[in-house]
């Protein structure tokens, strides 16, 4: 990479950090009470909101690693990464009842949900707290592990302090700005994202010719060598299925479309809402955005296929360097588009995941245990220390500790599925989901995401070659169902009156 | 209106685990256009008020989106099955005509029903009397001492 090159990446990302904490301390303004700092409660626009949650869906992984797998792979993961129509259904199935919910009580987490839906149940509160913290905890040490890297590596700086540099800054944000000061940086990182993809995409025309020239190439390259790598390009590659079992697209189109309903990023910016009429117009900038930033991930990866293809790139010997080699083909100003995609990327899907897990441990665990509740401003002094605390904790341990983030590498999306699919998509469409069939379910996603991370290390291979959390969902959710239909705990004649309204909305 | 939602779990809690099996025995494309029955059932239930989902609804976007995806699912595995193991005769827009599918009817199709559509007919999907009834029915459980 030329020096140019690398002062635009440094100069352009320090911008993007210096403006991401002006905007965070600006929002302390708006983050006065708990619900504000915590949740930032019916606090913004569809604007905001939309483009807040894309940026929070959206991590760094989609833009560095989803490239290398499509290289890999071919078409299955595209199913993933375009799967803007995810939110429009998110918001058609749960936004109005999320949103409804925010008007029965204070509502500034997960957990208070759960608590006006299941008559302040403990236990799904503790249980369900316990397996969205393993889902949040690893996606937050695998942003900080990745983009570090990655600076590191590019601008030839130290790793420790790259990382601690980058997201020291965005830990001190979330301390001063709160949940509140986090949706509208991810707000502004989101809209980078947007804007560096549409250029890039524009790019990609530009250099490759479209996407016949690259199913022309890959069907014309046949197997190609580089030393010890070999690289079996076909026409097939790039069909709808791409190289692997047909059931893996099922999965990556299933469980992206519908469990984005059940992603906290998703679930939380539903009550961040002002005015839940909007939430049309949120999924429509949420969509549009997110169109954008799938499309990036899937024409890099065609893209470096296409690099491979005509010969201008030997064979890569590791696919996840997919995105940076067809990066650094496309000269600087993509280079710098690219990088800057990934630290917003990063940065929008750590402070989320960073203030979930620190409400997490400062408030939904110390509830669930029956600790006393306290004042505003004590939850917001709490907050601010657990953020510091559990921010300085993942940053050391992701930066020192590789196997630990490749153990909760396990856990991520289909985690997060397995915990909130009982509780809320169930729990706010259904009547009939009582507290015991909800408690059942979620203990069940508790103890195989355990048992399935244990077989994961065993090399288990599970059946149809499907991913381990496709059985751990169905399992949750059938489990619920089941013993629903036998027990009454809040649910039925026995659930709250308001609680009925909105089921009904 | 309890009936139509149970009936309408049951059949998701029996989809979940049939879609695994099919996904596990290879059988993916039943498996595919089980999931959007699947979802279909979830947006019922998300869309449903009182018992009931506005027919304008169900049409556009709801079921203008199930068609389409069941026929994206469909298109893709045909055209992988009738050009395995050659290049495509043809291609559309540039994609192998497989994958086509995809770009069209998945993503630029699913945006258009379940996103412009959404939007376009938001007021179907919970009206301006809507919500504010429901507020005054809160307000009125809060009053008559209800735990809310």
């Amino acid at each position: 990479m030329s020096t140019g090159a690398k002062i635009l990446i440094v100069g352009f990302s320090f911008a993007t950090i210096v403006v991401s904490f002006l905007i965070g301390v600006w929002a302390k303004k708006k983050a006065d009470t708990a619900q504000a700092f915590f949740g930032g409660t019916a606090l913004f626009g569809p604007v905001v909101v939309g483009l807040s949650t894309m940026a929070a869906v959206a991590s760094a992984f989609a833009v560095i690693g989803i490239p290398g797998i499509i290289y890999a792979t071919g078409n299955p993961m595209t199913f993933w990464m375009l799967s803007s129509a995810a939110f429009g259904m998110a918001y058609i199935i749960l936004g109005k009842k999320v949103r409804a919910m925010a008007e029965l009580g204070p509502v500034s987490s997960l957990g208070d949900i759960s608590d006006l839906r299941f008559d302040k149940s403990r236990y799904i509160k503790a249980v369900m707290s316990l397996v969205l913290f393993l889902g949040c905890i690893a996606y937050l040490a695998a942003q900080i592990k990745g983009v570090s890297e990655m600076f590191a590596h590019i601008l030839g700086w130290n790793y420790y302090v790259t990382g601690f540099l980058i997201f020291g800054v965005l830990i001190a944000y979330m301390i001063i700005g709160g949940e509140a000061g986090g949706i509208m940086t991810q707000a502004f990182q989101g809209l980078i994202m947007a804007v560096a993809s549409v250029i890039i995409i524009v790019g990609f025309f530009v250099v490759t010719g479209g996407f016949g020239k690259v199913l022309e190439a890959a069907a014309a390259a046949g197997t190609l060598t580089n030393g010890p790598v070999t690289k079996k390009l076909s026409a097939d590659f790039l069909n709808a299925w791409g190289v692997l079992p047909g059931q893996v697209s099922m999965v990556y189109m299933l469980i992206p479309i519908l469990g984005t309903v059940g992603q906290p990023q998703v679930l939380t910016r539903m009550y961040a809402l002002k005015n839940p009429r909007d939430m049309p117009r949120l999924g429509l900038w949420a969509a549009v955005s997110h169109a954008f930033v799938g499309f990036l991930a899937v024409v890099m990866g065609f893209g470096a296929i296409y690099l491979v293809a005509t010969g201008k790139v030997p064979p890569l010997a590791k696919a996840d360097t997919a995105a940076f080699v067809y990066a650094d083909s496309l000269g600087a100003w993509a280079q710098l588009l690219f990088y800057a995609t990934a630290l917003a990327a990063a940065m929008s899907s750590a402070s989320m995941f960073l203030s979930l897990s620190a409400g997490i441990i400062a408030k939904d665990l110390p509830e669930a245990l029956g600790m006393r509740k306290p004042s505003d401003k004590e939850q917001i002094s709490r907050f601010r220390v657990m953020m510091g605390v559990l921010g300085v904790i993942s940053v050391a341990v992701a930066l020192t500790n590789d196997s630990m983030v490749a153990i909760l590498g396990t856990f991520g999306w289909g985690t997060l599925m397995s915990a909130t699919f009982p509780v809320f998509v169930l729990g706010l469409l259904w009547k009939g989901a009582s507290k015991e069939g909800v408690a059942c379910g979620i203990s069940v996603a508790l103890v195989l995401n355990i048992l399935c991370f244990a077989l994961v290390q065993q090399k288990f291979k599970f059946p149809g070659g499907m991913p381990w959390y496709f059985n751990v969902i169905v399992a949750s959710i059938v489990v619920t169902i089941l013993v629903s239909l036998f027990t009454k705990g809040a649910a039925g004649k026995n659930l709250d009156k308001a609680v009925e309204k909105v089921i009904e909305l | 209106m309890e009936r139509k939602q149970t009936a309408l779990v049951l059949s998701i809690g029996l989809l979940w685990p049939v879609i695994m099996v099919l996904g596990w025995k290879g059988a993916y494309l039943p498996a595919m256009i089980l999931s959007v029955l699947l979802m279909f059932a979830h947006l019922i239930l998300g869309a449903m008020h009182e018992g009931k989902v506005d027919p304008v609804f169900l049409a556009y976007p709801i079921l203008a989106w199930a068609a389409l995806w069941i026929l994206s699912f469909v298109l893709s595995a045909y055209y992988a099955d009738l050009f395995r193991g050659t290049a495509p005769s043809f291609s559309i827009l540039g994609f192998h005509p497989s994958f086509a599918w995809t770009v069209l009817t998945y993503w630029i199709g699913g945006i258009l029903t379940l996103s412009v559509g959404y939007y376009l007919l938001r007021d179907r999907w919970l009206s301006e009397e809507t919500w504010s009834k429901f507020k005054s029915d809160i307000a009125e459980i809060r009053k008559a001492g209800g735990k809310a």
